[in-house]
């Protein structure tokens, strides 16, 4: 927007409703600050996705296919076809306004189309013009409009300021999923060559490496290696940490960020240290390095063939069963398309706990169990002992994540972690938690730089409950249990709540595990200075 | 201002609330105006409760703490908003047309008035400039943050 020095009197001449149009016609301006980077071409060759060419959001001419329209509407014919629920979306929206005010990017911005029955409608309405007979006949009465360029361009702006979250799907009676027509939308934009930076970048490089940030074996290799030196100097004991080793019972996975970013890196050491204490068979795989899948933010296609290292690696790796690390989306991924995607895992077992002998009948068609799960079995069962007030420095609450919370319904093992390894617990709101958690404002390839005022608008529900508990209890610490809450929670929290933290459930569980043969803690995992030294020993 | 009554101060901040809210899009307006809940409607409640503390600081001791601390709570939120600088401030401006027209008063008093709501005003724009400012502060740490261990075992790489 061209911002000429106004004279005074035109300052009080605000114009109150820059939107104000029917919703229809709106095209959106591409302000910095709110929408990611164009993919690279090399990446987008790579892949072998079409179109690729040099381009930005906020260009004029985006460089589409010639046939451009032709390629979206078959592509939304053959998804209507092939994906019952993505028809019955379209359909079955009574516009009741349940879901209106439910996201947080609705509630951060005030911009009615981040309103999931309006995100929703920038597709209904060509799905109207299209697909049905009274949107062919009636058009713009019946709710339809043409599919034009600035439509794309509307679409790539609102369908990438939805982290894909299904919380507005918590609350619409009819089920209806905005987060699944995000991603139906994102597949077609992928048809004509649009797509961000931050999403094809990783995913080119986790298909050519193994992991979203290009890192080779060795690298990884060399940053384990790092972390167990790291361990050794503050706890005194010396962690095996075993990679690409056939024959191990359990094929450990993690989000690559817990190896390179801080605090996911807290959390990794306490992994190490719980498996060296129980004394877990176990590998890491060099090639799936990454727990994460960005290509679930692009298509289904994507995702599969990011997704199917897992499986490749559990088999050449000859293990039993699969543990995954404190990841969001992968659990997503996980739990609902991978057996059909790479599936079935014929080749594993049903896991079981090699130290309380539970079986995770839960996970009998995946064979991947949840760090979380698996911690608190151990915990419920006395396997561990733990000190509690080697965390009493913190103030902890938790933020439930979009996917294992929303996505998998993993509630009650962090809180059944996060209560008996520190004494300083507080709930945020309960309208804010759980099922009914608000989301970073950063998931689904929206943890870009550049868009961080977007980001900023929809993490702002989920920092305004942080605020509360730590203006009512003091907290200082939002534990979390995905990676790219861990990246991007700290940045949200500097802006908006000032003075917390943000740290994993292992991070904390590794303060508090007491080792054979430790010696005198002195520091956390941080390498903060503990506060007590009291030996409360629970268990 | 001395001898403003409650009511009229009441009077002002409704005003300006109302103002304030004319500055979201029509659709999203019932909603942030409507909609109680502190943690449902983050947006909505601080204007809510940050409007009378300023109402109250413009006719009362303009305390430096408070004003900030009100006026933080509001311009934080604009600095991020689909606001264009002079958008995301020139709300603070409308109390002037506001005043005039619910306090008939002498010209000293209006011009005092006013002097003071200038002066909130040039404090909102002190915190907007700091606000923008912190924008590109917390990008440069995340990006820090994302490649911490990387920089840990090279201490030498990218120096
Ligand atoms: S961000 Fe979440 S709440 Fe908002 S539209 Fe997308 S899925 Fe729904
Ligand atoms: S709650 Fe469901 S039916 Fe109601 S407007 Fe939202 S998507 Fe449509």
């Amino acid at each position: 927007m061209p911002e000429a020095t106004p004279k005074p009197e035109e300052l009080v001449q605000i114009n109150y409703d820059p939107h104000e149009k029917d919703w229809r016609k709106t095209r959106p301006e591409f302000r910095k600050g709110t929408f990611c980077h164009a993919a690279l071409p090399k990446d987008v060759k790579y892949l072998g996705l079409p179109n690729p060419r040099d381009w930005q959001p906020p260009d004029v001419d985006w460089k589409l296919p010639p046939n451009w329209k032709e390629i979206i509407l078959q592509g939304m014919k053959e998804r209507l076809e092939k994906f019952r629920s993505f028809r019955l979306f379209m359909d079955i929206c009574v516009r009741c306004g349940a879901c209106a005010d439910k996201c947080q990017f609705f509630l951060g911005s005030g911009d009615p189309k981040n309103m999931p029955v309006l995100r929703a409608e920038l597709i209904r309405s060509v799905y109207r013009r299209y697909f049905t007979t009274t949107g062919k006949l009636f058009r713009g009465l019946a709710g339809a409009r043409d599919l034009t360029e600035d439509v794309i361009k509307e679409w790539f702006y609102y369908f990438y300021q939805c982290s894909e979250c299904r919380r507005c799907s918590v609350f619409c009676p009819f089920g209806i999923d905005t987060a699944e027509i995000t991603m139906m939308v994102r597949e077609l934009l992928n048809l004509v060559g649009v797509n961000t930076n931050w999403v094809i970048g990783p995913v080119a490089n986790c298909y050519r490496v193994g992991n979203h940030l290009g890192i080779q074996p060795h690298g990884f290799k060399d940053s384990i290696d790092f972390a167990v030196d790291d361990l050794e100097e503050i706890t005194g004991v010396r962690v095996e940490a075993p990679i690409n080793r056939k024959g191990a019972e359990v094929l450990f996975i993690v989000p690559s960020a817990d190896y390179f970013a801080t605090p996911h890196y807290y959390t990794l050491l306490g992994y190490l240290m719980l498996f060296h204490e129980i004394g877990l068979d176990y590998t890491f795989s060099a090639y799936a390095a990454e727990g994460g899948n960005f290509g679930l933010f692009s298509s289904h296609e994507l995702a599969k063939r990011l997704n199917a290292k897992m499986y490749a690696e559990a088999k050449r790796l000859k293990v039993k069963w699969i543990l995954g690390g404190e990841c969001g989306h992968m659990w997503r991924v996980v739990n609902q398309y991978m057996d059909t995607m790479n599936g079935p895992a014929d080749f594993l077992e049903v896991p079981v706990s090699p130290f309380t002998g539970t079986r995770f009948e839960n996970t009998r068609s995946t064979k991947m169990v949840h760090i979380c799960e698996f911690t608190s079995d151990l915990i419920y069962h006395n396997k561990l002992r733990l000190n509690p007030s080697r965390n009493d420095h913190w103030k902890v609450t938790f933020h439930d994540s979009c996917n294992p919370a929303r996505g998998m319904g993993l509630l009650e093992e962090p809180r059944y972690i996060l209560r008996k390894v520190c004494n300083h617990f507080h709930e945020m709101p309960e309208n804010t938690i759980r099922e009914q958690t608000f989301c970073c404002g950063s998931g689904a390839g929206l943890g870009s730089d550049e868009n961080i005022e977007a980001r900023l608008r929809g993490g702002l529900p989920r920092a305004n409950a942080v605020k509360y508990v730590r203006d009512k209890h003091g907290v200082n610490l939002l534990t979390c249990i995905c990676a790219i809450d861990k990246a991007t929670l700290p940045t949200l929290l500097e802006y908006w709540t000032p003075g917390v933290d943000v740290g994993g459930i292992h991070e904390l569980l590794g303060n508090a595990l007491i080792m054979k043969g430790e010696k005198e803690r002195t520091t956390d995992l941080r390498g903060q200075p503990l506060q007590q030294k009291s030996e409360a020993v629970h268990a | 201002m001395p001898g403003i009554s409650p009511s009229q101060k009441q009077a002002i901040a409704e005003r300006w609330l109302a103002v304030a809210l004319e500055t979201y899009p029509a659709q999203s307006r019932q909603f942030l105006e409507g909609e109680k809940d502190p943690f449902r409607n983050p947006v909505g409640q601080s204007l809510r409760t940050q409007i009378p503390k300023l109402v109250d600081e413009l006719f009362g001791d303009m305390d430096p703490q408070r004003l900030g601390q009100a006026l933080e709570e509001l311009v934080r939120l604009r600095a991020v908003q689909q606001f264009t600088p002079r958008e995301a401030l020139g709300f603070l401006f409308l109390l002037k047309p506001i005043c005039r027209e619910e306090l008939p008063a002498d010209a000293q008093a209006r011009a005092e008035l006013e002097d003071r709501i200038d002066e909130i005003a040039l404090v909102g724009f002190d915190i907007f400039v700091r606000c923008r400012e912190q924008i590109y502060e917390i990008r440069a740490n995340e990006a820090k943050r994302r490649v911490a261990l990387l920089e840990r075992m090279n201490p030498e790489a990218g120096r």
